[in-house]
């Protein structure tokens, strides 16, 4: 007989194996899923698999087209850029940058949105009056204004592209999650815990949270699209990543500006960044179609 | 409430519709009597003696179509009456004479006179007015006017102070206007005696110009010059290639090569004063000579300017580029990594143990600052240099520079409209100057007694000697001197300034 | 009430704007660089830098300071601009209607545009045709406001020069305006060749906008409308005899548009804070454009202004967005 608990009756069927097993069923979220995770082993193994050296210059070999056009080099599958650097090793080795961003800035966002959301909806009253204050205050700032003025105080660097993304971008996960935290707590199945005895913190972590991690989880891959992007947009205003470390946005800002001489140094990582951001929506948008009850209709 | 008929309705969306739609024909310049430049900086202020736009060489084109200055400068940089028609000094050269130009007015038809000069001077002079560079305008006072003479007495004999009345915040104002108006008022409707009178203005849009028929210097080829202010580059290049600019200036030297030719274009990149280099902070592991001339030595500077720039640049082995009075051919700092790699190994640094430090650079401020740098840090990998790239913005340059705080090695640009030696090495590398970054007594020895130099020819010599001890010492590692790409319309006909300032009532007219 | 409401709102508005003043002020003397170091030119002795720093009021105290800023502020003065030497409220004043402009035309192309696909997708429910919508906006979600810059600019300025590139308005124009609201003065004025020479240099910088945000829209709306349209009373209406279309704008759209009114609320004030790089590229002289120079230079007064300026734009819109969702929903009025 399995353990009984308020949860077991009321929920509507959103235990993990069966989440998981509907999402494999979408062709869409499969597709997205391995192309994150190839990106990921391409990561990890990104001084394997590159075929060059990233930083490696060459000045004699400068916009190079890719293989397949005139003039192109044997050995330089997506053609140099201006400093006659391999454009496929940059983007292999961007994708660290990018992904690191995505996981680590998304991930640390919704750490601390969630908590200070979860503490916010379920507390209530003087903990709820002063996190919702903090949380209209941070979002009155100007966002671009105020991560070009974090990055001129931290210095660029990818510690200062993440701490502009979770400090911008914690707000959003916290009002989500205040807001489902409160609409959790008024529900019969956590009065009903109440009524029997549980303490606060374990109806916190054992019943309501459970619950608010599905919306969660939706918002934290679309948070990734969007870190990913944020990256880009600092990288073309000259405020991401400041070492040689090539980054998907820096190679866009550099590609712009020879895009009529060097179209590929341009289109090779923004059609990187591209892929990269629709699979992490495919993936988001699967988890919420396959979460709401109503849209599985 | 107004009533629209339907037909009215339909007709104003047509209007909209077609002119919407109304396909921008790549109008010849000439053709009509409106000259539109695409500009890479906004002009955030119309006062030129004052604030930070006072001292930005590119906004100067702006200033000097609408003011004058004490004396002029022609394209070459050779000097010439402005609003001053002679000068000099005395014998003994405690005082110095100034002879204003007569009939010329205000654009409000008022007359101007010596007591304009000598209240520009005087406001200038004010160390809380704002004038970065009041201390040179304090240097005269007691003014006397005899007729158009102006007599002054100079605290201590400055040899370069009739060069600053052609440089920067070099402009006279209206006394009896601006101190009518006030400052905030100045703002809103300028007055100078220039070629231009301002006749529209919207900060971040645009500058519109109308000619001034009053001219002391005869009427401007064209009736209305319009600076569109167009900061990012590939939408001013856009702008000469769909024919909205008649002409437009530092555009990447790509897109430079790519439409010079191109039918109905034409292009013009000349070396202009101003040179990139790379700034030495004394100590750490800078205070190795060793580490100092491997650095210079290791770096391919003709292949810097002609894989990065195109070939559009100068090498350049001293701060004085070949324009400027101090210039000196035969110092040379030969490429020669061999001799780098010798140089480090006699301190024991080598490609397996490099010296490692870091170096500072913009991203985006100056053409291909960001790439020359990656490539002088490969350059420097493959001689036992191993450099750490931090890119900053212009603000964290200028503080970290004035407090003394920049790293071993950083990268920026210095402009020197006069070419002389006192306002690029003199600047650059006496350490009493907040600007420069080699603090050192034995270059202040130096450098200290050239100041006051009486005997001119002695003064530029000792300059000469200055800088070749500098490159001897390696005490800062000057790269290339840039060139400024200029697109235009071809029927236009344009005359490159080599203070880089373009100006069009002197330098833009029809073919 | 929805009166209870705005005064609520304006009191915590107080609050949160005093915030905003204190962060902002002290992040600019954290931050490294300040504006008398970007000014100082060759040969300033330590003298002359304190005479500057005196100047510009840069000398005195933390405290002092921000309480000299702070007077000023309430009685309207915002001090003047370092950079471009006249009043901070003066120069907010004269750019601000370019952006606003540009945001709500925006902010309408945005609605019409991903409405206009929501519905259609919704109509085309379960067949190829929304699977192909959702495709289209999958990809349209993922690319950024600069991005479509550089794509417009790409085909408009060198394969179909049609369109002006950049500006607001040709300068020979622009005379004869009372206000700075060029767009809507021209045409509640019938000058409609100005209006035309106006919206056609706010063309593209409208779109690259204009574009990621009714993707959002799109995504968003479509969702709640599929909810409603299990709904009830739609089931109800259906069975009255209904069409799909009434069903859809009639029934549906009433009760889905909540939560999409009240994300586009929340996007509009990112789109005034965040139109920073397309007037950029577009050299459109907005707020965005002044920003961006302000920090650069380290404009101390004019940075102060322009975070205030944009706090109090977000307040303001997120009480307009509030009554808006309280007069369509009766239920939310005494939330």
């Amino acid at each position: 007989m399995e353990h009984w608990s308020p949860t077991s009756i009321t929920d509507t069927g959103t235990q993990p194996h069966s989440v998981a097993a509907r999402l494999a069923r979408d062709p869409k979220v499969v597709c997205a899923g391995g192309f994150i995770l190839f990106l990921i082993l391409l990561a990890i193994g990104a001084p394997l698999i590159a075929p060059k050296d990233p930083l490696a210059q060459n000045l004699l070999m400068t916009t190079v087209p890719p293989v397949g056009f005139a003039d192109a080099e044997p050995g330089f599958l997506l053609g140099t850029d201006g400093l006659g650097r391999d454009v496929l090793s940059r983007v292999i080795f961007g994708s660290r940058v990018s992904l690191t961003v995505a996981f680590v800035a998304a991930g640390l966002a919704c750490l601390i949105g969630s908590l200070l959301g979860l503490m916010a909806g379920f507390l209530g009253n003087v903990v709820d009056a002063l996190i919702s204050r903090l949380v209209d205050v941070w979002m009155a700032f100007p966002p671009v204004l105020l991560s070009i003025l974090l990055v001129a105080l931290l210095g660029t660097g990818l510690h200062s592209v993440i701490a502009a993304i979770v400090v911008i971008d914690w707000t959003r996960f916290c009002r989500v999650v205040r807001t489902e935290t409160m609409g959790q707590a008024q529900m019969d199945y956590v009065v009903a815990a109440r009524t029997i005895g549980f303490s606060r913190p374990s109806i916190l972590f054992r019943e309501i949270f459970p619950n608010v991690v599905p919306v969660l989880i939706a918002l934290l891959t679309l948070e990734m699209g969007i870190a990913v992007v944020v990256e880009a947009i600092l990288s073309f205003v000259g405020l991401s990543v400041s070492s040689d470390t090539p980054t998907w946005g820096g190679m866009i800002a550099e590609g712009r500006q020879i895009v009529h001489e060097a179209w590929w140094v341009l289109a090779a990582p923004l059609a990187a960044l591209f892929a990269t951001v629709v699979a992490f929506n495919q993936i988001g948008d699967g988890l919420a179609r396959s979460l709401d009850p109503v849209l599985r209709r | 409430m107004f009533n629209v008929t339907r037909r009215q309705a339909f007709a104003a969306s047509g209007g909209l519709l077609a002119t919407l739609l109304a396909p921008q024909r790549f109008a010849l310049a000439a053709a009509g009597n409106t000259l539109n430049i695409a500009y890479n900086l906004p002009l955030p202020s119309f006062d030129p003696d004052v604030g930070p736009s006072s001292v930005n060489p590119t906004i100067q084109a702006m200033y000097r179509s609408i003011f004058d200055q004490y004396i002029g400068q022609k394209p070459n940089l050779a000097f010439e009456p402005g609003l001053l028609t002679a000068w000099g000094w005395n014998d003994d050269k405690t005082k110095v004479w100034m002879d204003v130009r007569e009939n010329v007015v205000w654009h409000d038809g008022t007359p101007f006179t010596p007591e304009d000069v000598i209240w520009s001077i005087q406001r200038e002079a004010k160390p809380d007015g704002g004038n970065p560079v009041s201390f040179i305008w304090a240097g005269i006072d007691s003014f006397k006017v005899d007729g158009k003479r102006i007599t002054a007495d100079v605290k201590q004999y400055d040899p370069v102070i009739f060069k600053w009345m052609a440089f920067l915040t070099g402009y006279v104002l209206p006394k009896a206007y601006f101190e009518k108006v006030g400052p905030q008022g100045f703002e809103k409707a300028p007055i100078g005696t220039g070629p231009y009178m301002v006749d529209a203005y919207e900060g971040n849009a645009y500058l519109r110009l109308k000619a001034n028929p009053k001219y002391w210097g005869g009427k401007p080829a064209f009736e209305t010059v319009v600076f569109k202010f167009v900061p990012d580059a590939t939408s001013r290049v856009a702008e000469i290639e769909s024919g909205s600019s008649d002409i437009t200036l530092e555009v990447p030297y790509e897109e430079y090569d790519r439409l010079k030719g191109k039918a109905g274009l034409q292009g013009v990149c000349t070396p202009i004063s101003d040179i990139a280099q790379i700034f030495i902070t004394n100590g750490g592991v800078m205070d190795d000579k060793n580490v100092r001339l491997a650095m210079c030595h290791a770096v391919d500077k003709e292949a810097i300017v002609k894989r990065l720039l195109r070939g559009y640049g100068v090498p350049i082995a001293t701060l004085e580029a070949p324009e400027y009075a101090a210039f000196d051919p035969s110092i040379k700092v030969a490429y020669d990594p061999a001799l780098a790699a010798k140089l480090l190994a006699a301190s024991g640094y080598s490609k397996e143990k490099p010296v490692k430090f870091t170096i500072q650079t913009t991203r985006g401020f100056k053409p291909k600052d960001y790439e020359t740098v990656q490539a002088i840090v490969g350059m420097w990998r493959n001689v036992g240099i191993e450099a750490n790239i931090e890119i900053y913005e212009i603000a964290k340059h200028f503080e970290l520079r004035m407090t003394h705080k920049l790293a071993p090695a950083a990268f920026y640009n210095w402009g020197n409209a006069i070419g002389d030696p006192t306002t690029s090495t003199g600047f650059a590398m006496f350490s009493k100057s907040p600007h420069s970054a080699w603090h050192s007594d034995d270059l202040d020895a130096k450098i200290g007694p050239l100041w006051g130099e009486k005997d001119e020819a002695k003064r530029i010599q000792g300059w000469k000697d200055v800088d070749r001890y500098i490159a001897e010492q390696g005490y800062i590692l000057p790269l290339l001197q840039y060139a400024q790409p200029i697109l235009y319309k071809s029927d236009l006909k344009v005359i490159p300034n080599i203070s880089g300032a373009l100006q069009p009532a002197s330098l833009v007219s029809k073919a | 009430m929805l009166l209870a409401i705005v005064v609520n709102r304006l009191a915590m508005a107080l609050v949160t704007l005093a915030g905003v003043a204190v962060v902002v002020f002290v992040l600019l003397r954290v931050v490294p660089g300040d504006p008398v170091a970007m000014m100082i030119s060759p040969g300033a002795g330590p003298a002359d830098i304190a005479a500057l720093k005196a100047h510009y009021g840069l000398d005195a105290p933390l405290l002092t300071q921000f309480w000299i800023w702070i007077k000023g502020v309430v009685t309207g003065d915002f001090g003047i601009s370092i950079t471009l030497h006249v009043y901070v409220t003066e120069v907010l004043a004269s750019r601000l209607p370019a952006t606003i402009e540009l945001a709500v035309l925006a902010l309408i192309v945005a609605v019409i545009l991903g409405g206009g696909i929501a519905v259609a997708g919704t109509l085309m429910r379960r067949t190829v045709g929304e699977a192909a919508i959702d495709g289209l906006n999958s990809i349209l979600l993922a690319v950024p406001d600069f991005i479509w810059a550089l794509a417009l600019v790409l085909i408009f300025a060198v394969a179909l020069p049609v369109l002006p590139l950049t500006g607001r308005i040709d300068p020979a124009l622009a005379q004869g305006f009372a206000t700075k609201f060029y767009l809507a003065e021209s045409i509640i004025t019938f000058r409609f060749a100005v209006a035309g020479n106006i919206a056609s240099h706010m063309a593209m910088p409208t779109l690259a906008l204009a574009l990621p945000l009714a993707a959002v829209i799109v995504r968003l709306l479509k969702q709640s409308l599929k909810e409603a349209m299990v709904q009830d009373y739609v089931l109800l209406a259906r069975i009255k005899g209904f069409r799909e279309l009434h069903l859809v704008l009639q029934e549906a759209l009433r009760n889905a548009v909540g939560p999409t009114l009240a994300l586009t609320g929340v996007q509009f004030t990112f789109l005034i804070g965040g139109t920073v790089i397309v007037e950029r590229i577009f050299a459109y002289p907005g707020i965005g454009n002044l920003a961006i120079d302000a920090v650069i230079n380290r404009d101390f007064p004019l940075i102060q202004g322009l975070v205030l300026l944009f706090g109090l734009i977000f307040i303001l819109i997120n009480i307009g967005v509030d009554l808006t969702v309280a007069t369509l929903n009766p239920r939310l009025r005494h939330a």
